[in-house]
């Protein structure tokens, strides 16, 4: 495997021609269930949100709030991760903040952040927005409302 | 580029293979997080972007 690639399992996803959007299907226990990965334009030049969620085709909505369950939480985080490496592929320039829609949701992504953290360093810078309302360089085992991730060749 | 190199180079890319589905196209400018972006725009208001140093 690549030096920086995530070491788990990612589902094949597709995405539309700005490699904005991008959707794969969760495949456990529970069923099929159709997930999403969006990076929205912020306030600022060059800065993204990422938005993660279930897809819910009955009101063409977003349930980010729901807790699936179907025993695939690392490949899903693996395939978030990829469309990082996808996004910023495209937008090389690009910073993405993410936060957690719920307190167990962040904790998910530090964890994701945390078990692959050698290997994002690799290509990304990594912070975390603390309580005091600070961006630090991202630590193993504190607690952060966001995280921001940028390429390594952003640094200024 | 061989067939062999350009195997080769796939193995090694980070960047996945990517199918482009027009079907999607139809989401494409849509606030489908507004809540998240709401709270990503509060914090960036507040903070801005940090500057990134060797500390």
């Amino acid at each position: 495997m690549p030096k920086g690639q995530v070491k788990h399992l990612k589902y094949n996803y597709r995405s539309e021609s700005t490699l904005h959007f991008y959707e794969f299907v969760s495949e456990g226990p529970k069923g099929l269930i159709k997930k999403v990965v969006i990076y929205t334009e912020t306030t600022i030049e060059n800065v993204y949100n990422l938005g993660f969620g279930d897809y819910d085709e009955s009101t063409n909505g977003i349930n980010d709030l729901s807790v699936t369950n179907n025993g695939d939480s690392l490949k899903i985080l693996a395939t978030v991760a990829s469309t990082v490496y996808a996004f910023t592929e495209k937008y090389p320039n690009a910073w993405i903040l993410a936060t957690g829609s719920t307190a167990v949701r962040t904790r998910l992504y530090r964890m994701g952040i945390t078990n692959n953290l050698a290997e994002i360093e690799t290509d990304f810078i990594v912070l975390g927005y603390t309580k005091n309302e600070e961006w630090e360089k991202f630590l193993v085992g504190e607690d952060y409302e966001a995280f921001l991730f940028t390429k390594k060749e952003n640094k200024n | 580029m061989t067939v062999e190199q350009t195997i080769e180079k796939l193995n090694k890319s980070k960047v996945p293979i990517i199918v482009i589905d027009k079907k999607l196209e139809r989401f494409k400018g849509q606030n489908l997080f507004p809540e998240k972006l709401k709270r990503a725009n509060e914090i960036l208001a507040k903070t801005g972007l940090p500057k990134l140093t060797d500390r």
